[in-house]
């Protein structure tokens, strides 16, 4: 399959990977900065990048108003815990989480196939109600199947690393979300990201210029799943534990706000947002509920005023600045 | 053989027949007419050949095999590219994007030399359609004359195209864009041999680029040949001006 690699955008790619290498240097450093505390914010905060970017490939770049995101993230925490606990018990085996994080990735790409596959047909409100639906009757399904999965007292998995200092976890999420903004760049800059492009303006557009819409948007819920999926299982091998709190609706609406606040449709918009509302939200954490108000406050101001975000502002705030700085020195 | 072989098509939406019992064919290197009244069934055969909507009844061969069955995109790879009434475009990617996706999509090699390959032909063409000092804009920055050239522009990068269906590509949009469509449309007919069925009210540029003109009337083909012949068939007048006022 051709898919990963650009269309002739050599400067794009390099523009990338020295944008990415900086971040991902000032972010491997930070720990030596921050208290314990604010590693785990951070390392959360990454676990939402990851969820947010993926998100943004699936509504942003190809249109699919997929309310299901934060349940794929549960479900490849819950399939990595599932293998790791009752896979092991049968083939009476050690099954290494280096084989039950990818396999839990699997599974919740395996299932934004099947649920793709059944909302081809669906646009807009109708495709989000489908697929909200999917992930209330997933939670249903954590709930009311406790002798798997344990319900609300929740499923005790293994962790990553044996310790309760979060550096090392930081380091796996930092890892997790480059891989993720990696594989999602590789996407957009090649045929695929000219096809999800053109199947979020126009469908019936898009078959008529030769591309197999039914195929790509299949592709968009297959890979964004199963990234959420991947965030999952690190979350899952990271907390130790397994609820179907975070598959409430809450979680989605988070994810919306993020990427919202960082700029639907653009690239770094969405781990920006992801970022800002999670060491905000640990910071305003005294305010309990409100913090919700808050956001929705500032999503309805963003899209009054500047829809591309806080990405969009930093990037038009930083292109002004040279105008700036020469009409303050003439 | 001719390029398209319409039998016996029909199409009906709930109780409303759209198009009835129609045939006709194309022959390769034809421009090709399609004109009648409002709502006679025109956009309809359209959308049937270009796969969008699936026949009630009735067959649609090309190249002597039956399509029917296969989905647009790939009919559209095999050479078989439509353009919409109201353009419709991919409105927040830019032109040259635009031109870039039917040809990605119908193109089996994707190396990075072709791609620069397919980016040097969308210049070409956008040139051609005299589009390129608009290149770098959004598709919904664009006026409705451009719009509609850059629906015929995109369509000239589909790999192997052959059979152009154009619906009224001439509909609001001024005489210096409506001669740059003609001219567009012939150049590619005779040098490329595209063969072209172009739907449209538009008599004077049916006149000047149609060999052969195809008359529908609810639903129905009602008669077929030069522009001469079908403005004095008495049908077509009666379609065109109702029963009461042909007689008179």
């Amino acid at each position: 399959m051709t898919l990963l690699w650009g269309l002739g955008m050599n400067k794009s790619r390099r523009q990338f990977f020295m944008t990415i290498g900086v971040l991902a240097v000032i972010a491997a450093l930070l720990p030596l900065e921050l208290g314990e505390f604010y590693v785990h914010v951070v390392a959360i905060g990454f676990f939402y990048v990851m969820l947010a970017v993926s998100w943004n490939l699936l509504a942003g770049y190809a249109g699919q108003l997929s309310l299901a995101h934060h349940a794929f993230a549960a479900v490849g925490g819950y399939g990595s815990a599932l293998l790791l606990q009752y896979g092991s018990e049968a083939l009476k085996i050690d099954i290494p989480l280096w084989i039950c994080i990818p396999f839990g990735a699997f599974v919740a790409g395996l299932v934004g196939y099947g649920l793709g596959s059944v909302c081809l047909n669906m646009r807009r409100i109708y495709l989000a109600v489908t697929t909200w639906a999917f992930a209330e009757s997933f939670r249903l399904w954590v709930i009311s199947e406790y002798e798997i999965t344990r319900g609300d007292l929740g499923l005790s998995t293994e962790l990553i690393f044996d310790t309760s200092d979060p550096t090392p976890f930081y380091y796996v999420f930092l890892a997790g979300t480059i891989f993720c903004l990696w594989v999602v760049f590789e996407i957009i800059r090649s045929p695929a990201g000219f096809y999800l492009r053109a199947l979020r303006d126009d469908e019936e557009a898009a078959q008529a210029m030769g591309v197999d819409t039914v195929r790509w948007k299949r592709f968009a819920f297959t890979v964004s799943s199963a990234m959420a999926g991947f965030a999952g299982t690190l979350q899952a091998h990271y907390i130790g534990l397994l609820t179907p709190t975070p598959i409430k609706f809450n979680e989605m609406a988070i994810i919306l706000i993020m990427v919202i606040a960082g700029g639907l449709r653009s690239f770094w918009g969405p781990a920006l947002g992801a970022m800002f509302i999670q060491v905000v939200s640990e910071a305003l954490r005294d305010y309990s509920e409100y913090r919700m108000v808050l956001f929705a406050v500032m999503v309805i101001i963003i899209m009054r005023v500047y829809r591309e975000g806080l990405f969009g502002m930093l990037r038009d705030g930083m292109a002004k600045l040279p105008s700036l700085s020469a009409s303050g020195s003439t | 053989m001719p390029i398209l072989q319409v039998d016996n098509l029909s199409k009906q939406f709930d109780g409303l027949v759209a198009v009835n019992d129609l045939s006709f064919s194309i022959e390769s290197g034809e421009i090709r007419g399609l004109i009648g009244p409002n709502g006679c069934g025109k956009t309809t055969t359209m959308n049937m050949l270009a796969g969008l909507y699936r026949p009630t009844h009735g067959d649609v061969r090309y190249h002597g095999k039956s399509i029917l069955k296969l989905p647009t995109h790939t009919r559209t790879a095999q050479g078989i590219m439509r353009t919409f009434q109201i353009p419709k475009l991919f409105s927040e990617m830019t032109v040259g994007e635009n031109m870039m996706v039917p040809a990605l999509a119908t193109s089996t090699v994707k190396t990075p030399e072709f791609i620069e390959k397919l980016e040097h032909k969308s210049s070409e063409k956008l040139t051609f359609c005299k589009l390129d000092h608009v290149s770098h804009l959004l598709a919904k920055q664009l006026s409705g004359g451009q719009r509609m050239l850059l629906q015929i522009a995109r369509g000239l990068m589909v790999e192997g195209l052959e059979l152009f269906l154009m619906d009224e590509p001439f509909a609001g949009i001024n005489q210096v864009t409506k001669e740059t469509i003609m001219d567009a449309i012939l150049e590619m007919n005779k040098d490329h041999g595209i063969t072209f069925l172009i739907v449209s009210h538009e008599m004077p540029s049916v006149r000047r680029l149609c060999q052969t003109v195809s008359v529908m009337h609810e639903g129905s083909m009602i008669s077929e040949g030069s522009i001469e012949e079908i403005a004095n068939n008495p049908l077509v007048i009666e379609a065109y001006l109702g029963g009461q006022n042909a007689a008179s």
